[in-house]
């Protein structure tokens, strides 16, 4: 999958936004949204929220894990613990650059946000990037990764798969492979 | 233990053990030689530094385990510079103990002090020892005479922690356990050994003063040497003199006060003085007598009731004036700040709805404090200055001409308290007690007196309403008073000056109306109250925003309310009243809820939704009343709501067996469930409650009646009614069109009527044909016509009116009194066991005769498809059809309506059996005609009475709001029932159509 296309189901998430409009209940296939009132928050798709936040019509309200205090709690405990710790939502990092590239005037402390979000997600992949070493060193069959959200298995997925085919390849080349040839050769 | 380190280098550490329990307080003596500590475990000890041995111990205080338990903190104090006597604070009194001998050389004490004796400590010239105690009493003694110098009492009460004196003497810093810091000022304790009252100089540069009282006091004091009962007429003497003084020192304490709010705290102890308002500047200006009556020693305090300050005019939606970031309004409309800093004195205009406006950005030159904002303008206004008269400025950004602002001086000496903005008009209150109302084209119009100081003001659309203070308020209440104008068509005072009702000891926090012009109020309790205009303009608690908050300095910002949706509109703060500016703050919203009695049980809940939404349902019939457009949807919708409600309410009181409470709900509901609540009843067996539920479906028709014709008696004229609907019928005969307009049917009812009171037999007849007639109008939907032919064709062409109408008479006659047996004869064919319940059902019977409304096709039809079902039901009414009338319709009648209680019983079966059947549509229809039938019978057993006609146009939504409720019923009753229903009903249009 192209993390672009992660990114597209990331904006079916809900955020809040304050709309500076009136606008009755728009009935649309993926549900109803609204109705809007100017000043009352209103729970909306990212997709949406950042439209309307393009053309003016509206304040997003970051959504409440995006908050300075947590995150670092969040990057603390996750740099203590060894195995994943439950990311603060599914689609943390494509929410936190959608709404930092779009609407970093309505987040308070947004820089500090976005480097909070930045070293939790190294670390996560830098834990990922050491269990996909250790399984391939101790040819596990299998594994279980909790906690990963989309974006982190899509990182590593076109990689791990890929070397563990070749892996695959290369280690049954060895013996049939092998013998293959020397039936070829003969 | 107690350790000892010197401090220069903590070279040195000296350790004295011998406390068994911590050490609540230690001192040092000024010379450096002892140590005295007291502890929890009830000893005060003096220690020996040098040696580190204990010189004496004595058990003076109470064992307890923890500091924190401790009765007392026990501050010990060793008398400065020679240190000769060490006081120790025991219970109440202070132990003085001589340095050397370690003996106890006397003990001061005070009659007043009531409370353990929290902290001791020595004036710098070691001649006045002052007491801090538990409860806020601060006590000084003259140590030579052992006599009390002056006390004082913390005006909140708190218990004072700790006491330090000004090395000049005539100052105490003290703090108390709360976390406030006071200053205790203008000690007349400097001079000598005089006891006089001292009087007690609240704050401010107070030496000079000091300086010649102690003077002279010192005169007096010292040729009067200690005798207590001279000292007494002395000070009665003094008091006079004190008491100007101290007068004339309030005056100015007042003063220095009301310009700097902030120093609110220093001098705030006041002489004698039990209870304080929470305000402090409201003392400053109530205490005057009480003080003086107090500053003579040993008079008793004054603790009567305390007037409360007056709190000051505030915009609701505002926050507090001195904050240099504030939010000068907000509102449904927008946002007002306001900065005030060094760089900047501006004013930002933010509309939630950027289509009113945009933003603004304005500098506030002029210093506006108050503003209001509405989609038509901003209204800001300035207080007076010096030089500068109170200025009234008004953005009227929607004017079309280019001049869009305005601007109006208030005459000399008088500043604007508060104002606010309506639709077309502009209203501010004054120091004047002038209410001046403006256009919001700057056009001056009416003016007149407030009943007295403004507090709040706030306006929607046409109305106005104008809170201020009514009198003193005394203890902490306020005392307010609320006037509620309109202006617009005709000019009237909705309310004239009532009391505002608020919490215990708390002040209006906001004012303003819901989005649907109902006035609303918040006190600082955090209690929503809204006005309840169906109850002579009472105010109903209707939220308690203090339930929510988790912490109890939480408060909720209240911004607006909406009735429809419910919503309370606020801005949560952590920690305040109100928000900064700085984070934006967010709008949450609150639901309302009345204050009933247990709501957690299932009745208290719906109890509170039923009222709720009556209270909030009162503003369409104001709107509409007003003028106003009003949402019928949203209103049809509340009313739904409100029988459903009352429905299931008056289901759950069946289940518990409350047939009283029913019956007292039944009187809420509108006469159409009531016929839903008897068929109710009557299915679960309660004919009692029927009957009497019955009785009011009767006294509704009657009123409705009434409202209608109010000359012609109930009776009668449902009689001449059904007499009408009777000769209706032949008329609708004719018109066999599906679709009689219920007007021309009332017109006809009515003329029949008249024509029929002449002759008894038509009226006889005319019961009867009520009966038939009811069914057919509820059956409304023009699909009874071709039955309705029928019927009638049986019983009026069959027989002469006269013979049918005696025998029908008959009929009727039992049916007054024995209608039940018919009721039940039908009924009973549904309901077996129920003999007597079913009145409603007896009219169904005679409906259906005349075939009303679905009844004759779907009777018809789906009788006869089923009537083999319907025979044992038939069979059933036969005894009691013996009694029964009209053989012919009573026949068709019965069966139709056995078949109909049969279906109700054998519902299941038949369900079950439809499927089967090649003809279910046909008999789904005719179940749900049964059912409609049921209720247009009600309808038309109610109706008899009525006989009305006018109801007939009412009908269609009665059928819905049956619908509605049978559906409810269902819930309670029959599940398969209400799948059932709309099917039915479809089909009964199809039907009509047809």
């Amino acid at each position: 999958m192209d993390p672009s296309e992660v990114e597209f189901l990331a904006e079916k998430e809900f955020v809040k936004i304050i709309p500076n409009f009136s606008l009755d209940k728009i009935y649309l296939i993926g549900g109803d949204l609204g109705p809007f009132n100017p000043g009352l928050s209103a729970d909306v798709p990212v997709w949406l929220a950042l439209n309307l936040k393009q053309r003016q019509k509206c304040r997003i309200l970051p959504p409440e894990w995006m908050d300075v205090e947590k995150l670092e709690e969040m990057r603390e405990l996750e740099r203590k613990e060894d195995a994943f710790t439950p990311a603060p939502s599914p689609y943390y990092m494509e929410l936190t650059k959608l709404l930092l590239n779009h609407a970093s005037d309505n987040i308070p402390k947004a820089d500090e946000i976005r480097t909070l979000v930045k070293d939790i997600w190294d670390t996560r992949v830098a834990k990922l990037r050491l269990s996909a070493d250790s399984f391939i060193r101790q040819q596990e069959a299998h594994a279980q990764l909790d906690n990963l959200t989309l974006m982190e298995i899509n990182t590593i997925r076109e990689f791990l798969l890929g070397s563990l085919n070749c892996m695959y390849k290369l280690r049954s080349n060895l013996q049939p492979g092998a013998t293959k040839g020397q039936f070829g050769d003969y | 233990m107690v350790k000892v380190v010197e401090v220069s280098d903590s070279s040195q550490q000296k350790t004295l053990r011998g406390h068994e329990a911590p050490v609540l307080s230690v001192t040092f003596d000024p010379k450096d030689e002892y140590l005295a500590s007291s502890s929890c475990d009830g000893s005060v000890v003096v220690w020996n530094i040098e040696d580190q041995t204990r010189v004496t111990s004595w058990p003076l205080l109470q064992k307890t385990n923890d500091v924190s338990n401790a009765a007392s903190l026990c501050r010990l104090a060793f008398q400065p510079a020679a240190g000769k006597l060490l006081a120790v604070p025991v219970e109440t009194r202070v132990h003085l103990y001589e340095r050397g001998s370690w003996d106890q050389v006397g003990s001061l004490s005070d009659e007043l002090l009531t409370q353990p004796v929290n902290v001791a400590a020595w004036s710098p010239c070691g001649r006045f020892l002052a007491a801090g105690a538990v409860g806020g009493l601060l006590t000084i003694w003259d140590v030579n005479s052992r006599l009390v110098v002056e006390r004082q009492k913390h005006e909140k009460g708190f218990t004072v922690c700790s006491l330090a004196w000004h090395p000049s003497g005539s100052q105490i810093a003290y703090t108390d356990t709360e976390g406030c810091l006071g200053l205790l000022d203008g000690l007349g304790t400097s001079g000598t050994g005089s006891t006089t009252a001292p009087a007690a100089k609240p704050a401010k540069g107070y030496d000079d003063l000091f300086d010649e009282d102690d003077d002279r006091l010192m005169d007096e004091g010292l040729s009067d040497a200690n005798s207590p009962v001279k000292k007494a007429a002395v000070a009665e003497d003094e008091d006079d003199d004190d008491f100007l003084i101290a007068s004339t020192g309030r005056v100015r304490n007042r003063g220095a006060i009301l310009d700097d709010e902030n120093s609110l705290d220093t001098g705030s102890l006041k002489l004698g003085q039990d209870k304080f308002g929470e305000d402090d500047d409201d003392d400053a200006g109530s205490s005057v007598a009480p003080a003086a009556a107090a500053a003579a020693p040993l008079r008793p305090v004054y603790d009567g009731p305390v007037p409360t300050p007056p709190q000051k005019a505030f915009q609701p939606g505002s926050t507090p004036a001195h904050l240099t970031h504030r939010f000068m309004m907000w509102n449904s409309v927008g946002i007002v700040r306001g900065y005030n800093d060094e760089q900047d004195n501006a004013i930002d205009v933010e509309f939630h709805d950027t289509a009113v406006h945009h933003a603004m950005h304005l500098t506030n030159s002029l210093g506006h404090t108050m503003a209001d904002l509405s989609q038509e303008a901003v209204l800001l206004a300035c207080p007076s200055t010096d030089d500068l008269a109170s200025k009234l400025q008004c953005l009227h950004f929607s004017s079309w001409d280019t001049n869009k602002e305005w601007m109006v001086d208030l005459p000399q000496g008088e500043d604007v308290k508060a104002l606010c903005l309506g639709q077309g008009w502009a209203a501010v209150a004054t120091s004047a007690l002038l209410l001046r109302l403006f256009s919001v084209g700057g056009v001056q119009r009416e003016i007149c007196s407030l009943p007295g100081p403004v507090v709040c003001m706030a306006g929607h659309g046409e109305q106005l309403l104008v809170v201020y203070h009514r009198a003193t308020g005394f203890d902490g209440e306020q005392a307010l008073g609320v006037q509620l104008l309109q202006f617009g068509r005709r000019k009237r005072q909705l309310m004239s000056g009532e009391p505002l009702p608020l919490s215990p000891k708390s002040y209006l926090c906001w004012a303003g109306f819901t989005a649907e012009g109902t006035a609303c109020y918040v006190d600082s309790n955090g209690l929503v109250r809204m006005l309840n205009r169906a109850l002579g303009n009472t105010w109903t608690p209707v939220c308690n925003t203090r339930e929510t908050c988790k912490s109890k300095s939480d408060h909720y910002w209240v911004v607006g309310a909406h009735e429809n949706p419910q919503q309370l509109r606020c801005i949560p703060c952590k920690g305040s009243r109100y928000p900064p500016t700085l984070p934006r703050p967010a709008v949450a919203i609150l639901p309302f809820k009345l204050p009933l009695c247990q709501t957690s049980t299932e009745k208290g809940q719906m109890e509170e939704q039923y009222w709720r939404s009556v209270l909030f349902h009162n503003h369409f019939s104001f709107l509409s009343s007003s003028g106003y457009e009003v949402d019928e949807a949203a209103q049809t919708q509340s009313d739904k709501e409100q029988q459903e409600l009352l429905m299931k309410m008056f289901a759950l009181s069946c289940k518990l067996e409350r047939e009283f409470r029913c019956v007292e709900l039944a009187e809420l509901m509108t006469q159409n469930v009531v016929t839903l609540a008897i068929r109710y009843a009557s299915r679960s067996r309660r004919m009692n409650l029927a009957q009497r539920l019955n009785e009011i479906a009767l006294e509704k028709s009657t009123q409705l009646q009434e409202d209608e014709e109010p000359e012609e008696e109930p009776e009668f004229s449902s009689d001449r009614r059904t007499s009408g609907y009777r000769q209706t019928e032949p008329y609708n005969t004719r018109q066999n069109d599906e679709q009689q307009e219920e007007d021309e049917e009332e017109c006809e009812e009515e003329e029949d009527g008249r024509e029929m009171e002449t002759e008894e037999t038509k009226r006889r007849l005319n019961p009867f044909a009520k009966e038939s007639g009811l069914p057919a109008k509820p059956s409304l939907t023009p699909v009874g016509r071709v039955g309705r032919s029928n019927p009638f064709k049986v019983a009026d062409s069959g027989k002469p009116t006269s013979s049918s109408g005696q025998a029908r008479v008959s009929n009727i006659l039992d049916n007054m009194r024995s209608s039940r047996k018919l009721a039940p004869l039908s009924g009973s064919a549904g309901k077996p066991s129920k003999g007597p319940v079913l009145k409603p059902l007896a009219p169904r019977t005679k409906a259906k005769a005349q075939s009303t409304l679905l009844q004759i096709s779907s009777n018809k039809t789906a009788n006869k498809k089923t009537l083999e079902a319907a025979e044992p039901a038939a069979d059933l009414q036969k005894q009691p059809d013996t009694a029964a009338p009209p053989a012919e319709n009573t026949e068709n009648k019965r069966p139709k309506t056995g078949f109909q209680l049969w279906l109700d019983e054998n519902r299941k079966i038949i369900i079950a059996d439809n499927p089967d059947l090649d003809e279910t549509d046909v008999i789904k229809e005719a179940m749900g005609r049964f059912r409609t039938l049921s209720a247009d019978e009600r309808l038309l057993w109610t109706e008899r009475a009525k006989g009305q006609s006018g109801e007939t146009a009412d009908v269609k939504k009665r059928k819905r709001a049956e619908n509605e409720a049978v559906e409810s019923d269902e819930s309670n009753a029959r599940k398969k029932m209400s799948s059932l229903d709309p099917s039915s009903k479809l089909s009964a249009f199809a039907f009509s159509k047809n």
